[in-house]
């Protein structure tokens, strides 16, 4: 997994690649944690995410609940269909505000 | 096609056997392993990624909670072809799972863990939970497509 972080505005857009599972999400769960931590706006680029499992889908449910204690915007976008099927199969997509792209991500919230 | 019949063209039926530690660097291997053999059996893609994600979890509980992360454990899964089905066994010596726990998150919950074992009970067609002296076995079945001629 590799990640990148860069800032537009106010707006924080943090792009996840490769393999979210249980090697990984521990460490994009840091990486996510301290992005939140300074940013009024998270949005998570999830277009080259090549697998996800459960423990991804936990991670950036704990990323939501932060980021209300926070207080910080937290969405996601480019959820490819292998991605969103995992969200529809753990019953959480709901719960996260979704983009279909990055330009409608930061704007999400004009 | 009779229903004792291998579903390859050879007439062999498929079996296939891994040994490995209880240490996640090795969850990609068997992931497009297995991805690659449902593709085989004529599952489609995404039906594929499910099949995989479900296996994934299976491993991935034997990790976190049979052998608490410790990568010196030992899980063998066996995929075999049987009948009309396919068949997912895999065996630790781990802690045993609790059966309290085992699809025990309400499903649509916001909590963080427990939704593993509900993906695994979605996708497959059966999954059992066992115990034997001191090893625990999932055996997880997924029902062959009809054919996969010209594979």
């Amino acid at each position: 997994m590799k990640t990148s972080s860069r800032d537009q505005g106010n707006v924080r857009i943090v792009a996840v690649e490769g393999d979210v599972d249980l090697n990984s999400s521990g460490e994009l769960r840091k990486l996510l944690f301290e992005a939140l931590h300074g940013a009024k706006r998270l949005v998570i680029n999830l277009g080259a995410i090549r697998y996800l499992d459960s423990s991804g889908i936990a991670t950036l449910i704990e990323v939501l609940k932060e980021s209300q204690k926070t207080k910080t915007e937290f969405a996601l976008f480019a959820m490819s269909p292998a991605v969103h099927e995992v969200f529809r199969l753990t019953h959480v997509i709901k719960i996260f505000r979704v983009y279909e792209n990055e330009e409608q991500a930061v704007g999400g919230w004009a | 096609m009779q229903p004792s019949e291998s579903r390859s063209r050879s007439g062999v039926r498929f079996k296939a056997a891994w040994r490995l530690p209880s240490d996640p660097a090795f969850l990609p291997v068997v992931r497009g392993a297995v991805e690659q053999l449902c593709a085989v059996f004529g599952w489609n893609e995404s039906e594929a990624r499910s099949i995989t994600l479900a296996v994934d979890e299976a491993l991935t509980n034997v990790i976190r909670h049979a052998y608490h992360k410790r990568p010196d454990g030992v899980i063998e899964l066996i995929c075999e072809e049987k009948e009309s089905i396919l068949e997912f066994l895999v065996s630790d010596t781990g802690d045993a799972p609790d059966p309290a726990k085992i699809c025990a998150r309400a499903r649509e919950s916001q909590a963080a863990g427990g939704m593993g074992t509900h993906i695994i009970r979605d996708v497959m067609d059966t999954a059992e939970y066992q115990r034997s002296g001191m090893a625990n076995h999932l055996v997880m079945t997924k029902r062959l497509k009809q054919s996969v001629e010209g594979k």
